[in-house]
């Protein structure tokens, strides 16, 4: 325990001297709350890149990856909020990970079922739900365009 | 653009206590919190039912009309509900239960118990929005496992809560819908995202109620409304049914306003599930063969020994009681640790030191999985569709029309740390902290038997204080999110109060467990609550109302 602990002070620390402006201890983060003052000195920070590889977001190119068609509106909101989170992300590339291994989540076992079809019951209540229906499709518009 | 966070309501032009409650039967002491006069403390609302029903006392009929007056009355206050069935239909349940009593037969463990749902937890007669316009008027065609298992124990669904959008937020206000008041003081937040849910119990509109918790969504809520709230470990509960937020982080949790209820009812929903392939396999379905001994746990107080928990270990996580965390709420944790010596108990500090890491670990998991997770709401199977010439077009106005600011921002942030090369910078990196905390929590519950924490950084908030700020709405989360990460077991229960509202402000005691520990959570949290002295949770807005 006492290594990983050393560990990540180490972390900190080189965080600190690539900042500049910082808490020693590693509760950095956990030291947001409602305060002004903490709050500022937290964003001072943040607003670096750490990992100069890694493009900043672009917000139009990622609402496209995720299909939701936003309004320059939204994304000129949107764009200094989500800097802001992403640069907060950035503080975990300065955590040595060396030889740990990821969890993909909490130990569970993993139960398959049979590879047997079953008949679901409430076939129409599922079709009710599908917003454009003609029997026996579900109505789409094009897929693809001309350009 | 849909404007999806409500702006609050003016709240000044509302009476300060409800007509059926003008005076607060505690005085008041301006300069301090409110101190009580010795009352008992709370009984399971579930076996006193189970009691008055096969006793004959009451019927389920009068206590299902009972209840639904104080929640027509506290409704339009509060606005913890979403959805509320037609009350005949509740009616005819009740009816129906008490002529089954009546001719003697054998009725479930929850029967005639008031259960309130989170809407984003499936319910196929009533329809399921997960508070968001993409699923505005959804009906789904079956109903969640852990909504299943409760009717079929006997339990009446009395209503859908409000959340915030898909489980993203720690407020309530992030709901598409309304926004929900805490009881204790309608110009705050009940907390969330489970918000409605909480509040409903908390305002006794219902007896219990499911919520879900990803990164602590029913502890922190539960902590600011003065409830219980159990959040299971990972795979004790099946998540079929809810929709899916973080799949790896979900878990279904319930709100009661006794440790005994939130228990019973866990025990009521939990097991493996073949719908549910990270449900385990391990832990029996104990609901029929063990209940005698389950409910063996929740005995009252005046069968305890002098120091009922004496040799139990219990480990102060240090990093939750320093910086950051209001004076009031390290007091109130303060005096929790001391009322566990009491009770026998060795109390000591204990560091987790990767413990601050486990906040950007998380919104770094969970915006990802949603990023994925949140791409069925497509408009095409179900949902709310706005018509496009093209697929693509239709996509996107569809979910832009569908999805609030939160979300969306949550689903780029996650598409941003999942794009082509970013898998190692940002979500690997994430993976490799969580093991990091699993492991930390492993060697904690090591040398002791239960970690305890605040369940919050403060009490709760003050609508629209933490609108426009997602990382200083993020903060607030410190002290649930790393639990989720190792998938472990926490019950919250009330402790204490601030300073705040009209009575005080309740603050929540977080108590962790070992994996699949719950049942020595639930034993060691009915005993910190039947001994806890003057104090009772009961918000002003009923405490008219409510008999002791």
């Amino acid at each position: 325990m006492g290594g990983v602990g050393a560990m990540v002070k180490g972390a900190s620390y080189s965080y600190a001297v690539f900042c500049g402006s910082f808490l020693r201890s590693p509760r950095l983060s956990f030291s947001i709350h409602n305060k002004k003052e903490k709050l500022l000195k937290f964003r001072s920070f943040s607003s670096k890149s750490t990992c100069p590889s890694l493009q900043p977001p672009d917000v139009s190119r990622l609402a496209k990856t995720a299909q939701i068609s936003l309004t320059p509106d939204e994304i000129e909101e949107f764009a200094p909020k989500i800097q802001q989170v992403i640069d907060w992300f950035g503080q975990l590339h300065d955590v040595d990970l060396q030889s740990v291994e990821p969890s993909i989540r909490a130990e569970t076992e993993n139960n398959l079922r049979d590879n047997v079809p079953e008949t679901f019951d409430h076939r129409d209540a599922m079709i009710g739900a599908v917003p454009s229906y003609e029997e026996p499709y579900i109505k789409v518009p094009r897929v693809l365009s001309m350009d | 653009m849909i404007l999806t966070l409500q702006t609050p309501r003016p709240l000044s032009r509302l009476p300060r206590f409800l007509p059926f409650s003008t005076n607060a039967s505690i005085t008041l002491n301006q300069s301090q919190p409110a101190t009580c006069t010795s009352p008992p403390p709370p009984h399971s609302q579930i076996l006193s039912t189970r009691h008055s029903l096969l006793s004959r006392q009451f019927s389920a009929a009068d206590l299902l009309r009972s209840h639904l007056n104080r929640l027509n009355l506290t409704e339009p206050h509060l606005r913890s509900f979403l959805h509320l069935p037609d009350p005949s239909d509740l009616l005819a349940q009740a009816d129906s239960l008490d002529r089954r009593i009546a001719a003697g037969e054998d009725v479930g463990p929850l029967a005639g118990v008031l259960v309130a749902v989170k809407d984003n937890i499936c319910t196929a007669d009533m329809p399921s929005t997960g508070g968001s316009r993409i699923l505005e008027g959804y009906r789904p065609p079956f109903d969640a496992t852990a909504v299943k298992r409760a009717k079929e124990l006997g339990a009446i669904v009395v209503g859908k809560t409000n959340l915030d959008e898909f489980g993203m937020g720690s407020t309530t206000e992030g709901s598409a819908f309304q926004v929900t008041a805490n009881p204790w003081d309608l110009s705050r937040v009940p907390g969330g995202s489970s918000g409605g849910s909480a509040a409903a119990v908390s305002a006794r509109q219902c007896v219990v109620s499911l919520g879900s918790d990803t990164g602590g969504s029913v502890r922190q809520p539960a902590s600011f409304c003065g409830v219980v709230g159990l959040k299971p470990t990972y795979g004790r509960v099946s998540r079929f049914g809810l929709m899916a937020y973080a799949s790896s982080l979900d878990t279904i949790g319930c709100f009661g306003s006794s440790v005994a209820d939130a228990g019973i009812l866990l025990h009521a929903i939990s097991g493996h599930d073949r719908f549910d392939a990270t449900s385990s396999n391990q832990i029996p379905k104990f609901i029929s063969q063990d209940v005698p001994n389950f409910l063996s746990h929740f005995v009252s107080a005046s069968s305890f020994e002098s120091k009922p928990l004496k040799g139990l270990r219990v480990g102060l996580i240090r990093e939750t009681i320093g910086d950051g965390v209001d004076a009031g709420v390290i007091s109130a944790i303060h005096s929790a640790a001391s009322h566990f010596e009491e009770l026998g108990c060795s109390v000591n500090e204990v560091s987790l030191p990767s413990f601050s890491l486990g906040l950007p670990a998380y919104y770094i998991l969970a915006s990802s999985e949603s990023s994925s997770n949140l791409s069925r709401y497509d408009g095409i199977r179900y949902g709310n569709q706005v018509y496009a010439d093209e697929l693509d077009s239709l996509y996107g106005s569809s979910r832009a029309n569908g999805f609030g600011s939160e979300v969306k921002m949550r689903i780029l942030m996650g598409t941003y740390a999942l794009s082509a090369g970013y898998y190692d910078a940002y979500y690997k990196r994430a993976q490799q902290v969580r093991t990091i905390i699993r492991n930390s929590f492993t060697e904690a519950l090591n040398q002791n038997d239960i970690l305890i924490s605040p369940a919050a950084p403060s009490p709760a908030y003050k609508i629209g204080e933490k609108k426009n700020d997602p990382l200083a709405m993020y903060a607030g989360d410190i002290m649930t999110v790393n639990v989720n990460l190792a998938g472990l077991p926490a019950l919250v229960l009330p402790c204490g109060f601030v300073e705040g509202g009209t009575a005080g402000l309740p603050i929540g005691l977080q108590m962790i467990g070992a994996a699949f520990g719950e049942e020595e959570l639930l034993r060691v949290g009915h005993i910190f609550e039947q001994t806890l002295e003057n104090c009772r949770f009961v918000p002003p807005i009923i405490a008219e109302d409510i008999a002791s």
